[in-house]
């Protein structure tokens, strides 16, 4: 129980109960500009029924050709607002705009290769890795998870577009590619 | 030489631009220059080297210049733009553009760059003019809805006169359906029309836009189309349409988004009670039971999987009783009970039930007993969230019979309890993870200050500080118990410890804006400044890093959303812009960096006059509160002022009143030590004078509105801060004629400053005639210089109340309040000092005939020193004390026993090293700072 709205400039004054736990990012004001100014249907916000921000995505459209997508770029929950299928929710949304607005073949996330529950979720939304990206997360180094730590995943889930299904491919997480090779 | 050459060598200056290589890039121009004095572009560029380097001065001379050739030339304008900028001039900036488009009509990317630069200076009427005139030129029907666009931001413009706007919006809607392709090609040239239609109150035509099939399939993929579309549907009074729409989209769809159940809510019963409602009530009686029943339905269907059915029977079930209309009297709580059975291992579930919990006194004793009957023993997450949930409500819904020092304790200690044995859950968790007892963490941490608002006994703070600091071992990430804790260690005087976990949050960008409140209001109280140490005063100029940032980068994403025709954002950004730059923290954050500024810089005619400037402008603007208080994790009982305002430091909020009161206090005080009046600072401004947005009588002066007081003001302000404001402006106003009378004149006052002018830069300043001086730079004053008043009462007892203002706060734990009264003490002497600046020269004393008052200033002096000579003695002496073992065993032996048999000793005396230590820091700094200060304006 949410509601679902797009996400606006001002919300970067109200996100902090959802962006100052570490998992989440906050960046430059320029960052959230440069997405709402480009794909603003593809950022929206979650909000509970007290007006608390419980979680946002912001996403874009991009590639060439057959590689033409929808991106997850961020999408977080606030810890308290977990487990509520709330990222699920947004998802389908962003889902939806990349199919019929954006006309997109698929859409695709990263994700952290350690990340296990994220990536059981992604799974359970049908996306599956489409390759591994090494040292795609370089800030936090080698810890616990060695490689795992650093490396994503790039998981994708194809829309009605992809009729041959091309961004599924069985032995994705075997195909590994670097960082500079993506963005 | 040829073209090609030049441009040869022009562009080693730009790669220098490029690099940040300023210093190399203005000796490359010298160069230039000499072979070719007369080359625009080179001159453009120094002026941008220079200004970049800081060199203003310099840089205005050329860019004066450069501007007085009319440019044309795309380079040049290029260059400009940026030099126009850094100086913030951006009517310039207009001006430029306009005479190059005029030159060249056909010039289309010189039309955009005209275009953008009115749009950042918010004249959107030249706006609206210039997207006209460049549809009928080019064609695109971009610069038609540039032009429409244009014509509603100006009619949301706040300087817009009532009845302008609806011209304005009809003057949108003109065009807009003058468009030759329908606004539907395009979600945001939609959402534009929608906007003007809804403002204009054209429903009909709105509707038949909403109701198209095109119009479906836009609201239907998009968020904020859907938004205006909700909204017009409502607004005209649509709402039974709009309840179908919403309860066909819940059941065919699946639509589970809160604003679908809030539509058919609506539809069944207002949320509120209005006129005109009451008459219905057989009608909305059978429509309530319709909805229950489709309500029901779907809950029974989501089981657990989602919570919106489930809260919308209790949305109904609260409004049928707001109407009257409830059949059953016992249906809220059964339904509390059920959504509780459902949902209580959800941690939000105390969240939602929270709107729902105004109960009759039987009602709530029967949840209090169903909630207290929650198993206290558990094995699982779930159960442990479900005991967290109970008590979260149980707490909430306490009746101020229940808050005593007793009942609170007995809380206390089972929150804890509970907490300890529920680590046990999150025993095997990565560090980076939340242990799910945290909760009772924060249910405790709460409780403890509660007991500490009962008692005045400072043992609850630092019993607080020890479990809560626990549990961050435990939950390293978790930032609701870092905001407890800053709040308790300023609250505790162990300031250090309070920044030590505000920089653990990692506070950054925009969250400046919101958070910084947490350690930088009253910071001063704090601060070290006056003793070489700008931690404190370094935190408020990186707090402010991010107004720079709005001002330099939002601008250019308002222009990119111009490109990229993104309509909705537009209006947004320019409020979100607006409501940074005009931020209530940002000037509050201000305010407490000058009141440190002034005990660490030297107090003279530079520091007075920028800061005067800067002051005047804060004054005249509107200002927006984005603090976010929210965040606080508060779990106290409704009915107490809630954690935020109980743990407010000296229980006063800071804000506007505060920022306000500071605010005229310092204006005043600089304007009689300033020689700068308005004609002179008029003169020497090199950016564009800020737009006034403050909503004041226009008639008012501003000397007229300074002098304004409104008591209510004044209740933000602690009774310490009080006094501190009645003898600055008892100061002031005693000291005002004589300023007046030894203020030179302005004309000396510009020669002075052209002089300094030119001596720096080499060129004299523009438009100012220097009169000739009368050899010593003094001016004679012909008439007799105002009679001499001694000082009033207010200002000679100043220092003594304060010193009995000290005496009485040092009995108490906490040195906070100690440190306030001095701070104020040393920030009243510094402002008397300020104040007799001028008075210093004895040549102007000698020349004014002021002789008798400068001996008033001596004894005021004397007194002022002795009062500050006590009180930094003792806070030296307190700090010590306050820092050594002693003191730090009698924290340690405040230790509670459910705490001291759940943690580590070792571990309590960390924490109470940590606390003594920090606060024999801030106690020793303090003192020896009024110290230094005291020696260095004896």
């Amino acid at each position: 129980m949410s509601v679902l709205r797009p996400f606006k400039a001002s919300d970067m004054f109200r996100f902090n109960n959802i962006n100052l736990d570490i998992w989440t990012e906050t960046y430059g004001i320029g960052f959230y500009l440069s997405y709402l100014s480009r794909w603003p249907d593809l950022c929206c916000v979650q909000e509970a029924p007290s007006g608390r921000m419980m979680g946002y995505v912001l996403g874009k459209a991009e590639g060439s050709g057959a590689e033409w997508h929808g991106h997850v770029t961020a999408i977080t929950v606030a810890p308290e607002y977990r487990r509520l299928s709330l990222a699920r929710k947004m998802m389908s949304l962003l889902e939806m705009v990349s199919e019929e607005i954006y006309k997109a073949f698929f859409v695709d996330l990263y994700v952290r290769c350690a990340n296990i529950v994220a990536i059981e979720m992604y799974e359970k939304m049908e996306y599956s890795v489409y390759r591994r990206v090494r040292e795609y997360y370089g800030n936090l180094g080698i810890g616990k998870g060695g490689k795992d730590e650093e490396d994503a995943f790039d998981m994708r889930k194809p829309l009605p577009r992809d009729v041959n299904q091309r961004s599924i491919r069985p032995n994705g997480r075997d195909i590994i590619v670097s960082a500079h090779d993506v963005s | 030489m040829s073209a090609a050459a030049l441009e040869r060598q022009i562009r080693p200056i730009y790669d220098a631009l490029d690099t940040g290589s300023n210093k190399s890039a203005i000796v490359a121009c010298n160069k230039l220059l000499k072979k070719h004095p007369k080359n625009v572009l080179i001159k453009a560029l120094k002026a941008l080297a220079l200004i970049r380097s800081q060199k203003v001065e310099e840089s205005l001379v050329l860019c004066d210049e450069v501007l007085q050739s009319k440019p044309i030339d795309d380079g040049i304008l290029t260059a400009m733009m940026h030099v126009l900028r850094g100086l913030g001039r951006h009517n310039d900036m207009v001006t430029m553009f306009d005479e190059a488009y005029k030159q060249q009509p056909t010039n289309e990317d010189l039309g955009a760059q005209t275009f953008f630069a009115n749009v950042r200076v918010s004249r959107w009427k030249s706006a609206h003019q210039i997207a006209t005139r460049m549809y009928k030129q080019f064609q695109d029907e971009r610069y038609l809805f540039w032009s429409i666009i244009s014509a509603v931001l100006q009619a949301k413009d706040v300087s817009t006169p009532p009845n302008m706007r609806t011209i304005l919006y009809q003057l949108a809607h003109r065009l807009i359906t003058s468009s030759p392709t329908p606004s539907y090609v395009n979600a945001d040239r939609f959402h534009l029309h929608l906007t003007i239609l809804r403002d204009l109150k054209l429903y009909e035509e709105a509707n038949k836009l909403i109701d198209s099939d095109i119009g479906k399939s836009i609201c239907a993929t998009n968020l904020s189309c859907n938004e205006i579309r909700r909204d017009i549907c409502i607004q005209q009074g649509r709402i039974q349409e709009e309840a179908e729409r919403a309860e066909q989209l819940i059941v065919e769809k699946k639509d589970r988004n809160w604003l679908e159940f809030l539509s058919v809510l609506d539809g069944a019963v207002p949320a509120a009670v209005s006129a005109g409602t009451a008459n219905k009530s057989t009608d909305a009686g059978a429509n309530i039971n319709r909805v229950q029943e489709l309500f029901t339905k779907v809950a029974e269907e989501d089981a657990s999987k989602d919570r919106s059915a489930a809260l919308a029977l209790l949305e109904l079930e609260k409004r049928a009783r707001t109407h009257g209309l409830s059949q059953d009297r016992s249906r809220l709580l059964t339904l509390l009970k059920q959504y509780f059975e459902k949902f209580g291992d959800k941690a939000c579930c105390f969240e939602d039930l929270k709107p729902f919990l105004e109960l009759e006194e039987s009602e709530l004793a029967q949840l209090t007993s169903f909630l207290e009957a929650v198993p206290t023993s558990f094995t699982t997450v779930s159960e442990l969230r479900r005991l967290i949930n109970s008590y979260k409500i149980l707490r909430y819904t306490l009746p101020l019979t229940d808050i005593t020092e007793e009942k609170e304790s007995a809380r206390v200690a089972a929150y804890v309890r509970f907490y300890f044995e529920g680590l046990a859950l999150g025993d095997g968790l990565p560090s980076s993870e939340l242990q799910p007892a945290d909760d009772l963490v924060l249910l405790a941490g709460n409780t403890y200050v509660s007991l500490w608002k009962l008692t005045d006994g400072d043992c609850h703070l630092l019993n607080a500080v020890y479990l809560l600091e626990f549990a961050l071992i435990k939950s390293k990430q978790s930032f609701l118990t870092r905001l407890i804790l800053i709040r308790l260690y300023r609250l505790l005087g162990a300031s250090n410890a309070a920044l030590e976990h505000y920089r653990a949050m990692q506070v950054k960008q925009v969250q400046h804006d919101t958070l910084s409140h947490l350690i930088l209001s009253r910071a001063s109280t704090f601060s070290l400044s006056a003793t070489g140490d700008i931690t404190l005063s370094t935190e408020c100029l990186e707090s402010t890093q991010i107004y720079l940032s709005n001002s330099q980068e939002t601008g250019d994403f308002i222009v990119r959303a111009f490109t990229g025709e993104k309509y909705s954002q537009i209006p947004e950004f320019i409020s979100f812009e607006d409501q940074l730059d005009n931020s209530l923290q940002r000037d509050t954050v201000k305010i407490e960096h000058l009141r440190m500024r002034l005990t660490h810089e030297p107090i003279n005619s530079d520091l007075i006059d920028m800061e005067l400037i800067e002051l005047k402008f804060i004054f005249d603007r509107i200002h927006y509160d984005n603090r976010d208080f929210a965040i606080l994790p508060n779990y106290q009982p409704k009915l107490s002022e809630g954690l935020h305002n109980q743990t407010l430091l000296f229980s006063k909020p800071e804000g506007d009143a505060w920022m306000m009161t500071f605010l005229k206090v310092y204006i005043r005080a600089f304007q009689q030590a300033s020689d700068l009046d308005d004609t002179v600072e008029e003169k020497l401004l090199i950016g564009d004078r800020p737009k006034q947005t403050a909503d004041f009588d226009k008639k008012l002066s501003l000397r007229d509105r300074l002098m304004q007081r409104d008591p209510e003001h004044l209740s933000s302000l602690t009774l310490d801060e009080v006094k501190f404001v009645e003898y600055a402006h008892a100061l002031i106003d005693w000291l005002e004629p004589y300023h007046n009378h030894c203020r030179p004149p302005p004309a000396v006052v510009l020669a002075e400053a052209a002089k300094q002018t030119e001596l720096k830069t080499g060129h004299p300043l523009k438009g100012i005639d220097i009169p000739p001086l009368n050899g010593n730079g003094h001016h004679k004053k012909s008439e007799e210089p105002p009679a001499i008043h001694e000082a009033p009462e207010v200002v000679v007892k100043y220092f003594d109340a304060a010193k009995s203002r000290f005496k009485e706060a040092q009995s108490k734990p906490s040195p906070s309040e100690l440190l306030h009264v001095a701070t104020l003490a040393q920030e009243a002497y510094l402002l008397l000092v300020t104040e007799t600046l001028r008075f210093k020269n004895p040549s102007v004393v000698k020349i004014h005939k002021l002789g008798n008052l400068v001996t008033n200033f001596k004894t005021l002096r004397s007194d002022a020193l002795s009062a500050l000579a006590e009180i930094s003695s003792t806070l030296i002496k307190r700090g010590e004390s306050d820092g050594s073992s002693d003191s730090r065993h009698l924290c340690m032996d405040h230790c509670s026993s459910d705490l001291s048999s759940n943690i580590d000793h070792d571990f309590i005396v960390t924490c109470a090293k940590k606390i003594c230590d920090s606060r024999k820091k801030v106690l020793d700094g303090v003192g020896k700072g009024i110290d230094r200060l005291r020696t260095t304006y004896a």
